[in-house]
């Protein structure tokens, strides 16, 4: 994927982009908010990932005259610690994601690779499948190789999101706010119970195993190759 | 000693007080002179009546005895008799020229000066005329009297006002100096300073009272503040030190595998550092109140049917039972994603802080006053005493020590309970511990 990476501490900089290089990614890097919005507005990527903090130009202004300017490319806003309000207001200004900073690589790159926008396929589907999984998104359904698993709301949530961003890495975070809504971490691992009841319903008995934990980072679907 | 207020403010007074006593000394002068004038007028029309009366039927004689006799009284009115042609007959003022009726005129007094008469002459007829009238000196003199008294009465005023004002002004200005020393001397750092109160309750004993009020608040904001630093230096010394025992021995070891379990170790200790920060930083924009513009319409039973759902299968894998109690919809005005958090936070405090096989109620209802959400252990509970500090940020109970937490769960419990107008409370739930979170009325 094409990234760019809007962020004034070099240091940090550099540690992103290394990482995101290394998972087979080509990142463009701008160190001052108006430089990055040159870059935005004549190239094309596919994530932005743009720090809110920036000298001179802010963040958000940058975001707002992107969007303005008609460039639709997902932004992932870096903000910083502690700041509820500021989530509200990224993603009203047009952001897509936010994560707080320090995060972990991790975190960032799956939420890079969440954002980054599929091949369109159907306008928009009613039915999820991932080899012999079925998730029929209007009868609220799920079957495995042709029969019926019994989920539980939460669960069936959970199970679409996974399914949704199949074959990549979600992580802890990323469910908890997809699925509960929270915005906060608990210290309770409530996603990991979810998670590995969800898993006992679908694999009962199959020995194959579908839902993997990625070590540090969170859990993927897995697609056959 | 000019800038003082209540000097200027004695001066003051004492300026109108002696304006006061001026107009006053004034007044009483021309009252006593029109009073004595009046007096004097009415005796001499009497006298003039009755020696004309004399005249007529005493005759001559009779008159000019009478005239003389009176003459020489002391203390007297002055009398004149003149005959036909103006000839003086008897009295001192016979030698005095006057047409009919009240004039004034100049007369030599027997002490040799010139003094000014009044008099009121009559014309009996046949050329005979009666002159009766008073000396104005003796008004005059009466004047001199009330204007001497009041001068007096005026210099007595100013020098008691000039007394009596500088002694109150130096008694505020020893009050106010008080009080300002006590300012300079929590401004140079002695906080434990305070107004002294003289106990009479005057305006200056109350305003500094509230003073002294205030500056029991500053201190305890300035405790909590320092014990809040305390606390943080204090509660980030621990996972610090851990955290760079990990990194230094992951530094040491040649062992791969052990490398990275360290530092993996490492960057668990940094997360709960890093939480503790968030946690802080949460608390205090909570309190800000900038929250309360996402307020929004919802449904404290979905809330907290979201929080039990999600925690029941976690708690019931640690071996205890989460329930949630509601008869329906309870409608509360508040931002969704604070509320889940008190929520969660609560529930991780019951299942947390009580032993396996304990059961933990989540209690939605609508009591007569509004909304009320209840966290409901059967577990050790709390002694009383501990229960209002427990909302303090980083107070843990002994026991809970050692259970990992940052402390400032229930600090945030409460932050979000009072952006709510809620009141967060812990009360004895006889075994066990209950977290109630009364709303206001909604709507």
């Amino acid at each position: 994927m094409k990234l760019l990476l809007v962020e004034d501490d070099g240091e940090a900089a550099a540690y992103v982009r290394r990482g995101l290089s290394e998972a087979g990614h080509t990142v463009d890097y701008a160190q001052s908010g108006r430089e990055g919005l040159n870059l935005a507005i004549s190239e094309t990527y596919d994530v932005i990932i743009l720090d809110r903090m920036l000298p001179q130009v802010e963040g958000l202004t940058i975001l707002r005259t992107m969007r303005a300017s008609g460039v639709s490319t997902p932004v992932l806003l870096l903000t910083a610690l502690g700041g509820i309000e500021d989530r509200v207001e990224g993603l009203e200004a047009g952001g897509d994601d936010y994560l707080v900073k320090p995060f972990a690589f991790s975190e960032l790159s799956a939420r890079v690779n969440a954002l980054a926008r599929r091949p369109p396929t159907q306008a928009a589907p009613t039915v999820l499948q991932v080899a012999d999984l079925r998730l029929d998104l209007l009868k609220r359904v799920v079957t495995r190789a042709g029969s019926r698993i019994d989920l539980q709301p939460r669960e069936f949530q959970l199970l679409e999101y996974l399914m949704r961003h199949a074959g990549r890495v979600v992580t802890r975070t990323m469910l908890l706010e997809a699925v509960w809504g929270f915005h906060f971490e608990p210290r309770t691992n409530i996603v990991e119970t979810h998670v590995s009841r969800l898993r006992g319903k679908l694999e009962r008995g199959s020995g194959h195993e579908l839902i993997q934990t990625v070590r540090g980072a969170g859990y993927r679907l897995r697609v056959p190759d | 000693m000019l800038r003082s207020i209540s000097l200027r403010l004695a001066a003051l007074y004492t300026a109108l007080f002696a304006l006061a006593v001026a107009v006053l000394g004034a007044m009483i002068l021309f009252a006593t002179r029109e009073a004595l004038a009046r007096q004097f007028e009415a005796r001499i029309t009497t006298e003039s009546v009755a020696l004309a009366q004399e005249f007529r039927t005493e005759g001559l004689n009779g008159v000019l005895q009478a005239v003389r006799e009176r003459d020489r009284t002391p203390g007297a009115l002055d009398y004149g008799f003149k005959g036909p042609g103006g000839v003086p007959l008897a009295g001192r003022l016979s030698t005095a020229r006057a047409s009919s009726g009240w004039s004034v005129v100049s007369l030599p007094s027997r002490s040799g000066r010139s003094s000014a008469v009044r008099l009121f002459s009559t014309d009996l007829g046949g050329g005979y005329r009666l002159l009766v009238g008073d000396d104005l000196e003796q008004i005059e003199a009466l004047d001199g009297v009330v204007l001497r008294g009041f001068a007096v009465a005026l210099l007595g005023v100013i020098l008691l006002g000039a007394a009596g004002g500088y002694a109150l002004s130096r008694d505020m200005q020893q009050r106010f100096a008080a009080m300002s020393g006590v300012a300079e001397a929590i401004i140079d750092g002695d906080l434990a300073r305070r107004v002294p109160l003289r106990g009479e309750m005057d305006d200056l004993d109350r305003l500094a009272a509230t003073f002294n009020r205030m500056l029991d608040r500053i201190g305890q904001l300035m405790e909590s503040l320092r014990q809040v630093s305390n606390d943080i230096a204090h509660d980030l010394r621990t996972p610090l030190t851990r955290l760079r025992q990990r990194l230094e021995a992951a530094l040491r070891t040649a062992d791969a595998e052990q490398r990275a379990e360290a530092v993996e170790a490492a960057l668990v200790d940094l997360d709960a550092i890093l939480e503790t920060f968030a946690g802080l930083l949460r608390i205090s924009e909570i309190e800000r109140g900038a929250r309360r513009a996402a307020f929004r319409p919802l449904d404290l039973a979905a809330t907290a049917g979201l929080v039990v759902e999600g925690f029941a299968p976690s708690a019931e894998e640690g071996g205890r039972f989460l329930s949630l109690v509601a008869d329906g919809p309870v409608p509360v005005e508040g931002d969704a994603e604070l509320l889940a958090q008190l929520v969660v936070n609560l529930v991780e405090n019951g299942l947390r802080h009580t032993p396996v096989g304990s059961a933990v109620r989540v209690v939605v209802r609508r009591d007569e006053e509004g909304p009320v959400l209840s966290v409901i252990d059967d577990g050790p509970g709390v002694v009383m005493a501990e229960q209002e500090r427990l909302f303090d940020r980083f107070y843990r109970l002994e026991r809970s020590r050692s259970t990992p937490g940052s402390g400032l769960g229930l600090a945030l419990v409460a932050a979000i309970a009072k952006l709510h107008g809620a009141r967060a409370g812990l009360f004895d739930a006889g075994p066990g511990l209950e977290a109630r979170i009364s709303f206001p009325p909604h709507g």
